[in-house]
């Protein structure tokens, strides 16, 4: 809320007691003749004041509460990103193990091909359709 | 009528709460993770045996580490959910 958030807190405060004070002088001194001559308007602006006053205070609160849940969140997700970042690190290194364990793994079906897989080479044939259908397969639809 | 206007006004400023908290988005679990998943190889015509195996080979490495990359993100989203589902406690 604006005003409170404008206003420093003793402005409110000072708001209700000036109405309580008013409203006091207003009904209780009514007898003293400075006070009489202006009787009506007193008891009129203290009334406004005391109403206004409570409104404030019951705002200054809400804000005061609302203010200390935001650092009870604001605690919270300051813990939960140093989990999120933490854990984060992790599957980024569990994911890079395993992508340099199947490059390692390439790497050993390639020796083995160029070993043991390269002999047969002049024994064996590609047809063109077994190509064509690989490629085929290997091709993301669209 | 006219300061009955601007009471209203002044109790329904009441109204406006703004929420400073922001929660910052999870970090994306490593810069691979955001690459997209390579095509696969392709074989050439009158080509030899060795080369279809290497072909199919280098092939299979490109869908593991494409599985590697959906495993992580699902690993990803599963933690990162338990650990704001906590903090919204």
């Amino acid at each position: 809320m604006w005003i409170v958030e404008l206003l420093p807190d003793w402005v409110l405060h000072l708001i209700l007691l000036a109405g309580i004070v008013g409203t006091t002088a207003g009904f209780v001194l009514g007898m003293i003749p400075v006070i009489k001559q202006y009787i009506i308007p007193i008891r009129v602006i203290s009334i406004i004041l005391v109403v206004f006053g409570l409104f404030l205070e019951g705002a200054l609160f809400d804000n005061q509460t609302w203010i200390l849940r935001v650092k009870e969140v604001e605690a919270k997700l300051a813990i939960a990103e140093a989990e999120s970042a933490k854990a984060n690190n992790k599957i980024t290194e569990k994911s890079n193990t395993q992508n340099n364990k199947q490059k390692e793994k390439t790497v050993i079906v390639k020796q083995y091909i160029d070993r043991e897989v390269k002999r047969y080479d002049n024994q064996c044939v590609i047809p063109n359709e077994f190509v064509k259908a690989h490629n085929d397969s290997a091709e993301r639809a669209k | 009528m006219k300061y009955l206007s601007i009471l209203l006004i002044v109790l329904l400023s009441a109204c406006s709460t703004a929420v400073p908290v922001t929660a910052k988005f999870p970090d994306a679990p490593g810069k691979g993770s955001m690459e997209r998943c390579t095509d696969l190889v392709k074989l050439q015509d009158g080509v030899k045996l060795s080369d279809v195996s290497k072909t199919i080979s280098i092939n299979y490495e490109t869908y593991y580490s494409c599985a590697v990359k959906a495993d992580t993100w699902q690993e990803w989203y599963q933690i990162q959910k338990n650990i704001y589902e906590k903090a919204g406690k």
